[in-house]
């Protein structure tokens, strides 16, 4: 396909997203017309109470569920109108992810899970590894490449984390919860390493979280309760977005 | 992508040994019971791969197996020998009779009597003694297992003397032979000899012994004699699976051993199919998160696969090397010689492992791939 | 490096199982190759269709010689020194126990001998020494007469005359009778001694001479039977007989065997369910048992005409007859390898 060149604000935007699990009696309601924008740049955190539809809508923008109705258009692209294994490969080129859990790999080292999304885009395993020993260097864990998960702080696992959600340098960064499993001090580490080295001009960042304690790092807030965004704070404001690359293959 | 599949299996020891180990056992067990089922099996037709020296049997048209035989009229031997595509034909004898040593106890033995002049079916190697010497008055030739049978734990004595039916025997030699499936002593005479241990009977001849003449096809010749005899005749093979055929399909053997290589396999099924499951479900978080990254269902089954063969085939190779293993130090007890790992057993064995490791990884791929990405979300 | 070779550890022992697995599968496994028998079985002699056991016999046959009466064996002419010489017509072989029939012998000798003389005593008669007074009675018994004849003539005239009574007259013609009687009886007992014995009387001696002469020659005969001889020229095969043995006249004991041995011959036992495709011109060849490479080259001689029962070719006269026999007789063409009566031939029959 073509790169388009497209003049676009938004990284995600989603129109009227419902999300309604079950059928019948057992249906429930997860998202009931959800309108949100989301802007590169900026680190946008998404917050409520548990059970409020957070965790629904990040995983409809980051293409691992589908929408009932409603239109989501995430770096450009109609997710709605992909096919499933042009979801996969969308996920694998643009889209970066850190999760509650780490879900590193145990039986890897540091370095080896850090390298992970890029041996799944196909890079030679031993040039995949040195991309990811940099960016642990980035994170701080230039000592401990060839340590396993198992003997690493919670912390520094989520720096591995960190590592292997940026290391095939996506446009959208999605954590879920990134900082409820660590304690105060490793909860600012990583924020503070997200903040500096995730957050650049073109890629957008979003957290969910509903620890109060990182609100002061996000650029803007999304606050959901009930299946609908109750309120959008924007702290401060960076420069306009620039143009951008979308890629199509 | 297979180098992540394999750090995944491999990274942790003790699961992946677990994991080839059940597989080895499984395999293990399997082969080393067919291996066994089907050398006994084969033991109830050791007397006919033993014969080296004659390609063809003819015997009654309504013998059913080795075992039974009934005796055969003299002049019969003349009208095999008088057969078109005969080369050479004599006369053989073998039968069950009770031998007495001399402490007074009895054992009975298989007899058989070899033609007088010939010798064709004599044992070929011996441990101790000379074929020759079977011409020897009241001369007979022991088998390995049957003198330690007979004598247990008392070192090759040659000239020994015993009776059969009141009659002197004189051991003049000990030879090996393929063990016979009642593990009775097989004791080689001339026929003249045979005919002198048998109570009041004449005519001791139940087998003809012959071999076609060179270039004949010897089934065909085998069709000549039934035509002009009326004699059933039967190449080794075609006697062999005669014989084998009538004990599977008259005897216990096959449903006993059937219910142990059948518990064999379900055993490595669960074991190994557990063990492999359980491997996965563990890892379901993580291939949820792949999954996530963007990994296609095509390539993690074919993760899955490739940790699958990799067990499945180290798992065999080791089962298959312990059986060989087994068998080549068993080889050296009486009772057991003869017994070897066959290609079946390790052709069939290895395609139920191979089953094994496919229903399982079905199973397993089943869980993976209707896996929601989303989970990874839902810690 | 250390810990990438530890990963090949496993790999390669279970590499190496499968190869010792595929070695062991290989050779445990191994079929004995077929071998040619210790001593090849006797191949057939000729593009054959019929082949049967041979039994080697003498050209007469074999003569087997038993005794004609039971008893025991005095005496064994020939000595087991001789089994397999030849002998000729006649010659004693052994005698069975004769005594009491020679004693018998003897009786009827002597009885022989009493008829004999009877006859002559019969023959000698009449006894010279009983003529004289035989002939002297009939001159008393004349001149007693005469005396008689006298005193009547006289009485005659005197009774005519009435001299003398006719009581006295008639006295002395009756003692005139008397006398005349007494005449003619002694001459006819001198008639009859002259006369001598009586030709029946002589007849029934002969009878009896000839009684006793019959009973001779049947003692003799028995004496003869209890000595066997041979019956025709021949090789003695087999002597089964010692002095002091009882020997019953039971058919088909054999107690010496004779036969010509001049030339041998095989009697062939085919079997009825060949004897379609046996045909009396085709070649024929023996085997000796135990010999592969010797072979004997037959000439037909004759079929016997009847089927008989197989007999025991192992000379155990109780084994089954369970198939009927032709038998043939070839003759074994000489110059070939020596062969025996009895010998049994594996024979092959185009």
């Amino acid at each position: 396909m073509s790169t388009i060149l497209t003049d676009i604000e938004s990284a995600v935007s989603c129109r009227d997203v419902v999300k309604e699990f079950g059928q019948g009696d057992t249906r429930t309601v997860a998202l009931s017309g959800v309108n949100v924008d989301i802007r590169p740049g900026r680190m946008t955190l998404l917050v409520g109470p548990s059970g409020c539809g957070k965790t629904t809508l990040i995983s409809i923008i980051a293409g691992l569920l589908n929408s009932t109705s409603g239109t989501v258009n995430v770096l450009g692209r109609d997710l709605s109108r992909m096919s499933g294994s042009e979801l996969v490969r969308f996920r694998q080129k643009n889209i970066g992810f850190v999760f509650q859990q780490y879900n590193l790999l145990p039986t890897l080292t540091a370095a080896e899970n850090a390298a992970i999304p890029l041996i799944i885009g196909g890079t030679p395993r031993r040039k995949a590894v040195a991309t990811a020993s940099e960016l642990l260097a980035a994170v701080g864990l230039e000592k401990r490449l060839n340590a396993f998960p198992s003997q690493l702080s919670g912390g520094q696992q989520q720096r591995v984390a960190i590592a292997r959600a940026l290391v095939h340098e996506p446009r959208l960064l999605v954590c879920d919860e990134p900082t409820a499993a660590l304690d105060a001090q490793s909860g600012r580490t990583v924020m503070e390493l997200l903040k500096r080295v995730a957050l650049q001009a073109d890629r957008a960042v979003i957290i969910v979280t509903h620890d109060s304690r990182v609100f002061g790092f996000g650029d803007q807030i999304i606050h959901m309760d009930d299946g609908v965004v109750t309120q959008v704070e924007t702290t401060r404001n960076t420069a306009a977005a620039p143009l951008y690359e979308v890629s199509h293959d | 992508m297979n180098w992540l599949a394999l750090r995944m299996l491999t990274g942790d020891r003790g699961k992946y040994l677990s994991l080839i180990f059940s597989v080895t056992f499984a395999t293990l067990l399997m082969t080393q019971q067919v291996s066994i089922f089907m050398g006994i099996v084969k033991r109830s037709a050791s007397q006919i791969i033993d014969m080296r020296d004659a390609d063809l049997w003819i015997m009654d048209n309504k013998v059913r197996f080795i075992d039974e035989a009934p005796y055969l009229p003299p002049t019969d031997l003349q009208r095999v020998r008088g057969v078109d595509g005969v080369q050479w034909a004599v006369r053989f004898h073998k039968s069950n009779v009770n031998a007495r040593l001399e402490d007074g106890n009895f054992r009975t033995v298989l007899l058989m009597g070899l033609d007088d002049t010939t010798l064709v079916g004599a044992p070929r190697e011996m441990i101790a003694g000379n074929v020759a010497d079977l011409r020897r008055p009241d001369a007979v030739i022991i088998d390995k297992a049957g003198y330690e049978y007979m004598w247990p734990r008392q070192p090759y004595r040659i000239g020994r003397e015993f009776q059969i039916l009141d009659r002197r025997a004189v051991l003049v030699g000990v030879c090996k032979a393929s063990a016979p499936f009642t593990t009775l002593p097989i004791l080689y005479a001339r026929f003249s000899q045979a005919e002198r241990y048998q109570a009041g009977q004449r005519n001791v001849m139940n087998y003809i012994l012959a071999k076609p003449e060179p270039g004949r096809d010897p089934l065909e010749v085998c069709r000549n004699i039934e035509q002009r005899t009326g004699l059933m005749a039967l190449t080794q093979d075609g006697f062999f699976w005669k014989t084998i055929d009538y004990f599977l399909g008259s005897t216990g053997i096959p449903i006993n051993f059937g219910i142990t290589i059948a518990l064999g396999f379900i055993v490595g099924v669960a074991v190994a199919g557990q063990t492999f499951y359980l491997f996965t479900l563990e890892n379901l978080k993580q291939f949820g998160a792949l999954k996530a990254m963007g990994v296609t269902n095509l390539r993690l089954i074919g993760m899955i696969l490739l940790q699958a063969t990799v067990v499945g085939v180290t798992g065999y190779a080791l089962g298959l090397g312990m059986t060989a293993a087994f068998f080549t130090y068993t080889n050296r007890i009486t009772h057991l010689a003869g017994l070897h790992m066959t290609w079946l057993a390790a052709g069939g064995v290895g395609v139920a492992v191979l089953l094994i490791i496919l229903i399982t990884s079905i199973v397993s791929l089943r869980k993976v791939l209707v896996l929601e990405p989303a989970v990874v979300f839902r810690g | 490096m250390i810990k990438r070779l530890r990963s090949f550890v496993l790999p390669g022992i279970a590499l190496g199982m499968l190869l010792f697995s595929v070695y062991h599968l290989l050779f445990a496994a191994e079929r004995l190759p077929k071998v040619s028998p210790l001593v090849e079985p006797p191949h057939k002699a000729l593009a054959s269709v019929i082949c049967g056991t041979g039994l080697v016999e003498a050209r007469t046959e074999n003569i087997a010689i038993g005794a004609a009466v039971p008893g025991t064996i005095m005496e064994v002419s020939v000595s087991q020194e001789k089994v397999g010489q030849q002998i000729e017509k006649g010659r004693p072989l052994f005698r069975v126990d004769d005594r009491h029939l020679k004693a018998q012998l003897k009786v009827h000798r002597a009885s022989l001998k009493s008829a004999e003389a009877e006859l002559g005593k019969l023959k000698q008669q009449p006894r010279l020494e009983d003529l004289p007074p035989s002939a002297a009675k009939v001159k008393a018994a004349e001149a007693n007469f005469q005396k008689m004849k006298d005193q009547f003539d006289r009485s005659v005239p005197l009774f005519q005359r009435k001299v003398i009574p006719a009581e006295e007259y008639t006295t002395k013609k009756f003692s005139l009778a008397e006398a005349e009687q007494k005449l003619r009886q002694s001459e006819a007992e001198h008639a009859l001694l002259k006369a001598g014995a009586w030709l029946p009387d002589q007849e029934l001696a002969q009878a009896a001479i000839e009684v006793a002469q019959a009973n001779v020659e049947q003692t003799e005969t028995e004496i003869e039977r209890c000595l066997v001889r041979a019956p025709v020229d021949g090789q003695i095969l087999k002597i089964d007989v010692r002095p002091g043995e009882y020997v019953s006249s039971a058919p088909g004991k054999a107690l010496v065997m004779l036969g010509d041995l001049t030339r041998l011959h095989v009697r062939v036992d085919i079997d009825e369910q060949d004897i379609p495709r046996f045909s009396s011109s085709a070649k024929a060849a023996a085997v000796p048992r135990g010999t592969t490479n010797l072979r004997h080259e037959l000439k037909f001689v004759r079929v016997e005409p009847y089927v008989t029962p197989k007999k025991s070719l192992t000379g155990d006269n109780t084994e089954r007859v369970d198939t009927r026999v032709l038998q043939v007789l070839y003759e074994i063409q000489p110059g070939t390898e020596k062969v025996y009566v009895g010998q049994q031939l594996d024979v092959f029959i185009e």
